[in-house]
């Protein structure tokens, strides 16, 4: 299984990366910004990708609606700061398929990968 | 800025420092802030806008900045590095974000974070901006979280018509 890690910080990244490492993920590739993440999903197939929102160049609602526009159907899972319940259903209609608002515990955001992994 | 509109950035710290860090953090004193954090080593600083506009600064101790971007990433820090520097800016991002959830009528919306360090650095919000500021402490050292908020006028005239309604 191959992910698709995009957030501005480096250090939410590998905290991502941890988690996906612990459910038996290592095929990982990463963006830093909107922009890298939609160049990264048109250059390589990924199973799942994991967006944050707010990040430089392109938001991660721009990469979720890009990546729909495709006509893809790759599970997207968006982590964020954005809690308020209309961000959610935002970027639920935009078609993100998982959504954990941070800050989390390590074991909520397991479980939900989880929940793509062993799909 | 209306005091009320501290509380949910005092819960969103507590919470995040809990949650992220396994750390908890002890409020101090409301105060009236003047735009400068003179003891700390490191700040995160996020604007807001939307119904309100403003900025919140999460100032922490070398010592609270090191400590935690070692619980986030699981490895030894022994400088402000770029790790450390991006720690602090998602920590604060994550404050403000559960902040705004809190005052979601207020319909705001987040910059991106900037990090500024260097001993007794002082960030200035600008005179038309009163500030409110919290101490915090913790195993590690302190902290100290200033915002400032503006309403928009429309906001600012909603309350004062729900105030003079609350007393007619």
């Amino acid at each position: 299984m191959k992910v698709l890690v995009a957030d501005d910080s480096g250090v939410m990244r590998k905290i991502i990366i941890r988690a996906l490492n612990a459910c038996g993920v290592t095929d990982i590739v990463e963006a830093g910004d909107g922009a890298e993440a939609i160049a990264k999903f048109g250059e390589t197939s990924v199973d799942l990708v994991m967006t944050d929102w707010n990040m430089p160049n392109k938001t991660g609602l721009d990469v979720v609606k890009e990546i729909r526009a495709t006509g893809s159907t790759v599970p997207i899972f968006m982590i964020t700061t954005e809690a308020e319940m209309s961000r959610v259903k935002e970027a639920i209609a935009a078609g993100v398929n998982d959504y954990l608002a941070k800050p989390f515990e390590n074991d909520l955001l397991r479980q939900k990968i989880d929940k793509f992994v062993c799909v | 800025m209306k005091a009320e509109y501290i509380n949910p950035f005092v819960s969103a710290a507590i919470d995040v420092f809990s949650t992220m860090l396994q750390c908890e953090l002890t409020r101090g004193k409301l105060t009236i802030g003047n735009g400068a954090q003179p003891t700390m080593d490191i700040s995160g600083v996020i604007g807001l806008s939307g119904r309100a506009t403003g900025t919140v600064v999460l100032s922490l101790d070398r010592a609270v900045a090191l400590s935690a971007t070692e619980i986030l990433l699981s490895q030894k820090c022994d400088s402000i590095d770029g790790d450390v520097i991006d720690a602090v800016g998602e920590l604060t991002n994550m404050v403000a974000g559960r902040a705004k959830a809190g005052l979601e009528h207020l319909a705001m919306s987040l910059a991106l974070p900037t990090v500024i360090t260097g001993k007794n650095h002082v960030i200035s919000f600008g005179s038309a901006t009163q500030t409110l500021a919290i101490p915090f402490t913790c195993e590690w050292g302190g902290a100290v979280l200033e915002v400032g908020l503006v309403e928009s006028p429309e906001v600012a005239a909603e309350s004062m018509l729900a105030g003079a309604g609350a007393t007619a």
